[in-house]
């Protein structure tokens, strides 16, 4: 796993990079219509991404 | 109440302490640290400030929106960089300006005050120290002072350099026009313009070789320095780091023609390009910034288009109100990155006809580009997005509130030192301007100073923070067999960069006396 991280580690920090840039975006549109459940899921996703950038980043 | 003061204080401050102890101590990237002050600012703003789940999610957009005006001029100014580093247009300018003069003062000021810069102004991001620093090798200067000197003359053109990323996250985070912020701005880091070149010399040899070289520091300065400000104040401040290094290296070159001055170079390498050819990619994107900003058609033809949110009311549970409003506008065929981003296609298109290329070079450029902008953008945006959610839960309102307690009327004093700290613990003038824009900008108002000053002391502290920035030094010591032995590179730098923000601090409290 720890070999799979360092081998593709640019690719994952791009991907990284584009979800930070997304995520909000929809996250934005989620609170704007007062879809609570989504912007849930998308803060989730937002966590998780941070929490890859931290470890691995 | 004191007492809960402080603690909320403490609190309000945690992430910023969190990013700065695992960047100083635990050497982590920015964007780890970054990310990990993102994630200490999360559960503070939920359990002590008030943060809901629209709260968090409106100020994550705005976030994003700051990062992308940053980032758009960062990654345009980066594949710029290696448009025309691939054709070795970098070595053949350093060549040229080599070819002038032997002095040693001169050689030190050219390449380690205006080249530098100049590769400030045209890429940033440790590539000054990077490129200057083995040329100085070249000439015969020790490694720890090919090191120290450009990380000390390259200081001052930092906030107007990299296209002006610095000074638009300065705006972005504070809301403030270029025409407001940029005359204090431009007269601070003017004065650190000096200075960067008197402690560059100085580092090599002494207040001889100043005195020796002070005539040159005085003229190329004033050039330099007044540039940058008539670049700055008529709103071509993406102009302004490279524009004042470019008439640098202009009147730097005549200057070394003067008689004091005037020995026979000691390399007679020969660069593998003409210095005009070497400068094209530079005049054109001259060319472009000039005519999307001074000509008024261009401007609005390239205006028509800009990305842009409104946000409603929000206010946190503790009641912190945002006032609804838009966010931060992303202008995208007239930004200063669109306007880099046209320079580049056009440079290597120039570039490839005259068969300066080697086959696959633009394959080699985006990957080179992408690599060297990933791991910043990623710092950038996960220190924005934390300072957004501060920002967003009085969390920064509350850290200005304190520090306009303890320094009232001498904050002025402690303003550069704040940039410098942030530039310190971030890595970069940028992310320090984001981390501490809008603190800087709220203390001032609640000690009653001027707004532009104090933004002014905090972007030339962090400007002046790039000298002592581990991971710059780091670069540069990489280049010259230093690896593993920075310590007497970051203590030269440690030393003249804390001497040149004591005086910006003193310049800073005079200034704001009289305004």
């Amino acid at each position: 796993m720890g070999n799979f991280f360092e081998k593709h580690r640019a690719k994952l920090n791009a991907s990284a990079l584009v979800f930070i840039l997304v995520i909000p975006f929809f996250l934005y549109a989620a609170a704007i219509h007062g879809a609570i459940f989504q912007v849930k899921l998308f803060l989730a996703l937002m966590i998780g991404t941070m929490l890859f950038v931290l470890t691995k980043g | 109440m004191t007492d809960v003061f402080i603690v909320k204080w403490l609190f309000a401050l945690s992430p910023i302490l969190m990013v700065l102890v695992l960047m100083i101590f635990n050497n982590w990237s920015g964007s780890r640290a970054g990310a990990a002050g993102w994630f200490v600012s999360l559960i503070m703003a939920t359990f002590f400030f008030g943060a809901h789940l629209e709260l968090i999610a409106y100020s994550q957009m705005k976030g994003v929106l700051l990062s992308l005006n940053v980032l758009y001029i960062i990654w345009a100014a980066l594949l710029l960089y290696h448009v025309v580093n691939e054709t070795g247009a970098i070595r053949a300018i350093g060549i040229g300006i080599q070819r002038f003069s032997g002095d040693k003062s001169i050689q030190i000021l050219i390449f380690g005050w205006i080249f530098a810069s100049f590769l400030q102004g045209v890429a940033g991001y440790g590539v000054p120290i990077a490129v200057v620093a083995p040329l100085l090798v070249a000439l015969g200067f020790s490694p720890v002072v090919s090191v120290a000197v450009p990380a000390i003359g390259h200081s001052w053109s930092v906030t107007f350099g990299s296209m002006g990323a610095s000074f638009q996250a300065l705006m972005a985070v504070s809301g403030l026009e270029s025409s407001y912020l940029a005359p204090w701005s431009a007269v601070l880091l003017g004065i650190a313009t000096f200075l960067c070149g008197i402690f560059a010399v100085y580092v090599y040899g002494g207040w001889k070789m100043v005195n020796h070289s002070l005539r040159a520091i005085l003229i190329i300065g004033t050039v330099m320095a007044g540039t940058q400000y008539l670049l700055s104040v008529s709103g071509m401040w993406t102009l302004g780091g490279f524009g004042a290094s470019l008439a640098g290296l202009c009147s730097g070159l005549a200057v070394a023609k003067l008689k004091v001055y005037n020995q026979a170079p000691s390399s007679q390498a020969q660069p593998q390009m003409g210095l005009w050819w070497a400068l094209t990619a530079y005049l054109i994107l001259i060319v472009i910034v000039s005519a999307g900003v001074m000509i008024p058609s261009v401007k609005a033809f390239l205006g028509q288009v800009k990305l842009s949110f409104t946000f409603p009311e929000i206010i946190s549970l503790k009641g912190w109100v945002i006032k609804a409003g838009k966010g931060k506008a992303i202008n995208i065929f007239g930004h200063g990155g669109a306007l880099l981003l046209y320079s580049s296609i056009i440079s290597f298109f120039v570039y490839r006809s005259k068969g300066f290329y080697e086959p696959r070079a633009l394959k080699t450029i985006l990957q080179k580009t992408v690599k060297s902008g990933v791991p910043t953008s990623l710092g950038i945006v996960s220190m924005v997005c934390f300072a957004m959610i501060m920002d967003h839960c009085q969390m920064i309102y509350i850290l200005a509130e304190g520090i306009s307690r303890v320094f009232g009327s001498i904050y002025p004093l402690v303003a550069p030192w704040i940039g410098l700290l942030g530039a310190f613990m971030t890595g970069s003038n940028t992310n320090s301007n984001v981390v501490f824009g809008v603190l800087q900008q709220e203390t001032a108002h609640l000690a009653g100073l001027s707004a532009a000053l104090i933004l002014a002391a905090q972007t030339t502290g962090g400007a002046l923070g790039s000298m002592i920035t581990p991971a710059k030094i780091l670069v540069g010591c990489s280049t010259v067999g230093l690896a593993g032995k920075e310590g007497p590179v970051l203590k030269t730098t440690l030393r003249y960069g804390l001497v040149i923000t004591g005086i910006i601090g003193i310049i800073t409290a005079l200034a704001s006396l009289v305004i």
